[in-house]
């Protein structure tokens, strides 16, 4: 018997129950609209997530924050620490960097701003994809690069904070800093305070050469100045503190005795790379962070949820299977005398099961079908709504891009699996039963 | 053809600690050549319907053999049992068994679907069938529009269409008026003679019993006549 008779059997079965087999495929579409919808919570918090992650440009990055000594003492990066990060396989660029123990007020023709100061490596920040909108990269002591919105944190001198915005809360044109910055001075005091708390100051004056390309992370602001090394030395040669710090380094506890870094951060070629030289570094006693570690306990924490979320979801599937067994069970009892005549004109009893796992497959798949469109409307709604939801109520709004509900291709073939597989399962009993029905019982003939 | 060797049948009755056997056959013993008309006769109660079962393979016997064409049959398995049916075995029931929610031609068709015979295959067949039962104008008609006469014919239409050798017929005119009853004897005998088709007829009627070229009567689950007519 082929499958397309099977078939037909199936649908002329089907047709004499038509409402009761719609009531079982409703609860089968029920149980896979909630295993869907519940899942997808898990896969779109993941996704947005892990999309927020990958949207930063460090993914190949591995930030050493420290270094633990055979001793157990815990000791700053180094250059000796460089050189060997920078002859260490799969390692692209060693980017290395030290704040400014002051943040100075840059003065550039009648306007100010107080801005952080970093000491950067120009060559390895270049190597590692830092860009500029315009200009040069400092090639000397008196040049600097500075952060996308520098600028904008610029404000005319002596102004007060008030007066620099309109009633909307928009700054007014007039105390916008307009002019190119490349080229221009810019100067800043730098402090030393001795062991009187007398202070000392000393001015300043560097060249801007570029700006820094706009960071990739949403929301970021850098209103950074970019130094060189040079610079750093010249400043903590004034200073006589490591990093240009106020006061004598003495008086700041944990303060590094040697030249040392405040920052530093290893690129590989690849993101694969990323993990191995993380483990070799932890290895060798070094303190580690990389988004793809993060990346890599974020998946699993979220494929547990998921999989917790997926087996909630099943409860559901398995609840509309007793309906499945039943709706199964009561085909079999009622079809007892047609099953007996097909046994007794010589139907194979593998035939008859057959065509019951069949209808009840159909019923799964029907059903699994059903709830993944419903699940597919649901979560669409779910995601179109409850921004709306949550602002009204609570008057807050969510991360651009958030995504609350996510289907993915593989949590459909789950779903649809899932319930197709505990269909079958609980149609193969009343299908074995069919199998089983006595012949004569069933055409209750005389004995 | 068909060979019985001291076959012997017990029911087993009663619940559990309490059962006890019912003896309904006791050492038959008959054969039954190729495109004979053999009706087996005896009471209700006498054990005729269970030997029919018995060679059906619908219940195993409690001992003896059964050889249907050279085939030890009481040694087959479900399935092998269900193959042997469709391939060799044709059944008329007293009670035609025909599926209601099929029409009649979709009941002759059915064993063809169960062998496996393609659709053009099996359009050919079962309307060639239906003319030969004399009912190509219902072909459409589900069992509860035909009368008793077309029923039994649906009934016998299904059990012909896979050309079987042998033919099982446990009071075929059981439930039919007289004037049906014998246009359906003499059709019988018309099979027989057409397609050399075996038939064994299991009957309570003398009447019916006529048309067999040997009689075999069961009484009390002995075999009183025609026995070991090798």
């Amino acid at each position: 018997m082929n499958f397309k008779d099977k078939w037909r059997f199936v649908q002329q079965n089907l047709k004499k129950n038509r409402v009761r087999i719609f009531m079982t495929v409703l609860a089968t579409a029920m149980g896979t609209t909630f295993l869907i919808v519940l899942a997808s919570v898990g896969f779109g918090l993941h996704d947005t997530l892990l999309k927020d992650i990958m949207e930063q440009d460090n993914l190949n990055e591995i930030s050493i924050y420290g270094y633990e000594n055979d001793k157990g003492e815990y000791q700053y990066i180094t250059n000796q620490h460089i050189e060997h990060f920078e002859s260490l396989n799969n390692v692209k660029t060693v980017r290395r960097m030290n704040y400014l123990g002051q943040a100075p007020n840059y003065h550039v023709d009648n306007f100010e701003v107080t801005a952080e100061t970093q000491s950067v490596y120009f060559p390895a920040e270049q190597q590692a994809g830092m860009t500029l909108t315009e200009g040069n990269f400092p090639t000397q002591a008196n040049q600097v690069v500075v952060g996308y919105h520098f600028t904008e944190g610029l404000i005319p001198q002596d102004m007060d904070y008030d007066d620099l915005y309109t009633d909307d809360e928009v700054r007014k044109e007039e105390t916008l800093f307009s002019e190119n910055i490349i080229g221009k001075t810019l100067t800043f005091d730098i402090e030393k305070f001795d062991e009187n708390d007398d202070v000392e100051t000393t001015t300043f004056e560097v060249e801007v050469v570029g700006i820094v390309e706009e960071p990739v992370q949403r929301g970021w602001d850098d209103s950074n100045v970019y130094i060189n090394d040079m610079l750093l030395n010249e400043i903590s040669a004034f200073t006589e503190t490591h990093a240009g710090n106020r006061y004598p380094d003495d008086d700041i506890e944990g303060t590094p005795t040697e030249k040392s870094y405040d920052n530093v951060y290893l690129h590989t070629h690849t993101l694969e790379q990323v993990q191995d030289l993380t483990t070799q570094l932890t290895d060798e006693g070094y303190y580690t962070y990389s988004v793809a570690t993060e990346m890599k306990q974020l998946n699993m924490l979220f494929t547990i949820a998921k999989a917790g979320l997926i087996f909630i979801g099943t409860i559901a599937i398995l609840i509309a299977s007793i309906g499945i067994y039943n709706t199964m069970t009561m085909a079999v009892t009622e079809r007892a005398p047609d099953i007996g005549i097909m046994k007794a004109i010589g139907a194979n009893p593998r035939t008859i099961k057959q065509i019951f796992l069949l209808e009840s497959s159909y019923i799964g798949l029907l059903g699994a079908l059903i709830g993944t469109a419903v699940a597919y409307l649901i979560s669409f709604a779910v995601n179109l709504g409850l921004p709306l939801i949550l602002e009204a109520v609570f008057e807050d709004q969510l991360p651009e891009g958030f995504q609350f509900s996510s289907i993915p291709l593989r949590l459909l073939f789950i779903a649809v699996a899932i319930c197709l597989i505990v269909t079958i399962i609980s149609g193969s009993r009343p299908a074995k039963k069919a199998t089983q029905i006595d012949v004569l019982q069933a055409m209750k003939r005389e004995i | 053809m068909i060979t019985v060797e001291h076959l012997s049948h017990h029911f087993v009755m009663g619940k559990k600690g309490e059962k006890t056997k019912l003896p309904v056959l006791h050492d038959l013993s008959f054969s039954v050549n190729k495109g004979e008309i053999v009706s087996i006769i005896g009471r209700s109660g006498s054990g005729k319907s269970t030997l029919l079962n018995l060679i059906s393979g619908f219940i195993h016997p409690t001992s003896g053999e059964i050889t249907i064409n050279g085939t030890d049959v009481t040694r087959f398995s479900e399935t092998e049992f269900a193959d042997f049916r469709l391939n060799q075995i044709g059944f008329i029931f007293q009670n035609f068994q025909l599926i209601p929610s099929m029409t009649a031609y979709q009941n002759i068709e059915l064993p063809l679907i169960l062998k496996g015979v393609t659709e053009n295959e099996r359009k050919k067949i079962t309307e060639q069938t239906l003319e030969r039962v004399g009912l190509s104008h219902y072909p459409n008609h589900y069992p509860g529009e035909l009368s008793g006469g077309q029923q039994q014919r649906v009934s016998i239409a299904r059990a012909l269409v896979l050309n079987p050798p042998i033919i099982l017929a446990d009071e075929p005119t059981g439930s039919l008026d007289s004037e049906t009853e014998a246009s359906l004897l003499e059709f019988i005998q018309q099979l027989n003679q057409d397609l050399n088709i075996t038939f064994l007829i299991i009957t309570h009627d003398q009447e019916v019993a006529r048309i067999g070229s040997r009689t075999l009567e069961i009484q009390d689950g002995h075999l009183i006549k025609g026995g070991n007519s090798r």
